[in-house]
């Protein structure tokens, strides 16, 4: 005992130098009640072995009450708590005790488990001490038992924790980080090395460095600064999408989030923590819209969910006339205030999920046009299958609306067009049926009635009957005038025309004492109808004889010159002329006369108009009165 | 110079058809006159005629615009008729479109298009026509 006790003294009593504790060892000596409560105080159970006689072993009532026995019924027997000790830590405890009793340097510490009475496991730490004889051979073995059931039990809690948020990390494919912003430390789990293509150990040294070398430079302003907000107490977490550079080369997207857990005493940010997401794919189909967008040739926008611009198309700023393209980001009813207010609730019924449209509306603009739009608010959604944002579709169908109104006015012309030459058909059809029956009646009145031609009546019967039989034969020519003639064209020789025209008139020319010129060269050749242009020609000719002045020397003078596409033939006189002013716009009309000529129709330039136009040309007129007319009349090249 | 024996004139136009038989009888045209006036009226009793062996007109003066059975229906159908005898067929009509001027020369059995009013002259260019043919 004496040996023992040394031991026990040496590791017990090792400073002596307060009085107190001399004062308590000594009556421990003196008086075994204090020993009782302090072993019952202090600790969860205190054992006591007889090594020679391993059979026996005390146990204090604490060692039982702790494992949920009664330690009256418990038999002070070292058997008695092998029965309840887990069968795997006996065996610790064996070893322990082996290692211990052979080296008394090695202490005798575990942990243990036990059954307690109601089955629950009762985690206890056994420390224990050999007792030696003088030849330092083991003799006895006293020990203490420490309940530490609660602080096991709160181990094992974490435990699971800590695996539980592993997991979860793991799951979600998180990088994670932990970064104190004092000192630059910095943590990274595994999968924050993976996104950028590399493992931990390969990134050796960590520190936040390790971050910044690796996060695009434009991106790392833009965190900083979001940084600063969260620092600042301006956010309540710190977000930003940021590219970083992949080990073979590429960027590739995080959403960076974090937040610091832990301020200094003087109130600045310590520790941070936070978390990598890889949105690359998000990122790449985000940009994909968002060029897409832009090319798109109608106008069309992306919005996020406050309205404020993604992407917006070159379109789109034409029909709003936006002067300022660098919307990204601004706010779409900052942008254009007086529509954008218009459609508000639309806007907040489309971010609800509804697609809402207009095929036409109309606009009116500030400055005083009006606009046709049409439009369609679509939202889009996010992966997480919720709306991100509106897409505006737009389209100006002004133009349309014109052309619509345009088609509508020129169907109905069409029409009118169409029931007019019904018209004019039948009239001239059936009046000529007419016509032909009083002239047919007229000419046998007078064969049957010999001699009555002179009379004055019959006469003037005759002279109505030629001029509605002439009118009629008019209309019948304007009506019948094809507008759709080109096929038709053939390649006529404009000399040839003029001479055989010429040929055909030379007894009124002579009768009336007016010189024709033909100056066309005998090449020109223009496109068109043979009767058409000896019809035409007939007409100028004649009213050039007609309305000759008879104060000079008439002449009607044909000349030609080619002009783009056109082979243009002049027909000059210096007759009476026209006062353009008074009659420019009825000179081609029908049944307009200009002169006091009793032989004038006012069809003859009429029908020539219309013919020149069925084969494609124009006519020009240049005159002065009392001086002469010119007319240009264009007529389709033989090489069109 | 020979009569023509029987004329058909078929017009739903009583004038004309008035003024035609006034010229026809000054010149002589022909001995006797027949009148039809639509296509349809004018088919029948020419199909009547013909099988009852009877006497067909030697000339037709077929007017374009008719109801019923118009002149191109009439000559449609009357041309699939098998008659012995040659008929001349004129068209007298109002018409100046070219289309029907076109359209009357397709047929060959029309002699002529004329348009109207019909006068002495143009009748006795007809008469003058038919005998050379004759």
């Amino acid at each position: 005992m004496k040996e023992g006790q040394k031991i026990l003294g040496s590791s017990l009593m090792g400073k002596e130098e307060n009085y107190l504790k001399k004062e308590l060892y000594s009556l421990i000596k003196k008086d075994s009640g204090l020993f009782d409560f302090l072993q019952e105080a202090a600790l969860d159970g205190l054992w006591f072995w007889d090594l020679k006689e391993p059979e026996n072993e005390w146990m204090n009532a604490k060692f039982w009450t702790t494992l949920g026995y009664d330690p009256n019924q418990m038999p002070h027997k070292a058997s008695s708590w092998q029965d309840i000790i887990f069968s795997e830590d006996l065996k610790h405890v064996y070893a322990n005790f082996a290692k211990h009793s052979e080296d008394p340097s090695c202490p005798y510490d575990q942990i243990v488990r036990y059954r307690h009475k109601l089955g629950h496991t009762v985690w206890i730490r056994c420390r224990g001490i050999i007792l030696r004889d003088d030849y330092g051979k083991p003799t006895k073995m006293l020990g203490a038992h420490t309940d530490i059931t609660e602080i096991k039990e709160k181990e094992e809690e974490l435990k699971l924790k800590s695996a539980f948020f592993k997991q979860v990390i793991d799951g979600t494919d998180l990088g994670t980080w932990q970064w104190n912003v004092k000192t630059g430390e910095t943590i990274f789990n595994e999968r924050w090395a993976e996104i950028i293509g590399y493992s931990l150990e390969e990134l050796k040294p960590i520190s936040i460095n390790t971050w910044m070398n690796h996060a695009d430079p434009r991106d790392l302003e833009k965190s900083n600064a979001l940084l600063q907000d969260h620092f600042s107490g301006k956010t309540p977490v710190y977000e930003c999408e940021a590219r970083m550079l992949h080990r073979h080369g590429y960027y590739i997207w995080v959403l960076d989030k974090g937040k610091v857990v832990s301020w200094d005493k003087d109130g600045n940010p310590e520790w941070m923590v936070g978390s990598h997401q890889e949105i690359t794919d998000n990122k790449k189909d985000y940009e994909r819209n968002k060029s897409f967008i832009q090319q798109a040739p109608t106008a069309i926008a992306m919005f996020d969910e406050e309205m404020k611009y993604l992407a917006a198309s070159q379109e789109w700023f034409n029909v709003f006339k936006i002067n300022d393209t660098d919307i990204i980001g601004k706010s779409y009813y900052s942008v254009l205030p007086e529509i954008g207010n218009r459609w508000k609730t639309s806007h907040e019924k489309c971010l609800q999920g509804e697609v809402i449209k207009n095929n036409e509306e109309q606009i009116k603009n500030v400055d005083g046009s009006t606009q046709w739009l049409s439009w369609e608010f679509s939202p889009w959604y996010t992966y997480e299958n919720e709306v991100g944002g509106v897409i505006i579709h737009m389209s100006d169908i002004t133009k349309i609306k014109r052309e619509e109104e345009l088609k509508s006015l020129l169907a109905v012309a069409e029409d009118q067009n169409k029931r007019l030459r019904n018209f004019a058909h039948i009239v001239s059809h059936n009046l000529k049926s007419h016509s032909g029956n009083f002239e047919m009646l007229l000419d046998l009145f007078v064969q049957e009635n010999p001699g009555i031609e002179d009379d004055e009546i019959i006469k003037l019967f005759k002279t109505a009957s030629e001029h509605l039989s002439e009118t009629i034969t008019h209309l019948n020519e304007v009506v019948l005038m094809n507008t759709s003639v080109d096929e038709n064209l053939t390649v006529l020789n404009l000399n040839e025309a003029i001479d055989k025209t010429m040929e055909s008139v030379s007894a009124l020319a002579i009768e009336n004492n007016v010189t024709i010129k033909n100056e066309v060269g005998t090449d020109a050749r223009i496109l068109g109808i043979p009767a058409y242009l000896d019809s035409i020609l007939l007409n100028f000719i004649t009213n050039g004889i007609r309305y000759r002045s008879d104060h000079r020397d008439s002449y009607v003078i044909l000349s030609s010159y080619t002009e783009t596409g056109y082979t243009v033939l002049c027909v000059e006189d210096n007759g009476l002329g026209i006062d353009l002013k008074k009659h420019r716009s009825k000179l081609f009309g029908m049944y307009k006369t200009f002169h006091n000529n009793k032989e004038a129709r006012g069809i003859g330039l009429f029908i020539t108009k219309n013919q020149v136009e069925a084969m494609g040309g124009k006519i020009e007129v240049e005159s002065e009165v009392d001086k002469g007319t010119i007319f240009k009349i264009y007529m389709k090249h033989e090489e069109n | 110079m020979r009569k023509i024996d029987i004329a058909c004139i078929i017009d739903d136009d009583p004038i004309f058809v008035f003024g035609v038989k006034k010229i026809m009888e000054l010149i002589g045209f022909c001995e006797s006159v027949m009148v039809f006036r639509n296509g349809n009226e004018a088919l029948n009793n020419l199909k009547a005629i013909i099988s009852a062996h009877e006497k067909l007109p030697d000339v037709i003066l077929l007017d374009l615009n008719m109801p019923i059975l118009d002149g191109w229906q009439f000559l449609d159908e009357f041309i699939k008729i098998p008659c012995k005898k040659k008929i001349m067929i004129y068209i007298v009509s109002s018409s100046v479109d070219p289309e029907d001027t076109l359209k009357a020369k397709s047929y060959e059995r029309v002699s002529d298009y004329i348009v109207k009013p019909v006068t002495v002259q143009k009748l006795k260019d007809i008469l003058s026509d038919i005998q050379e043919v004759s």
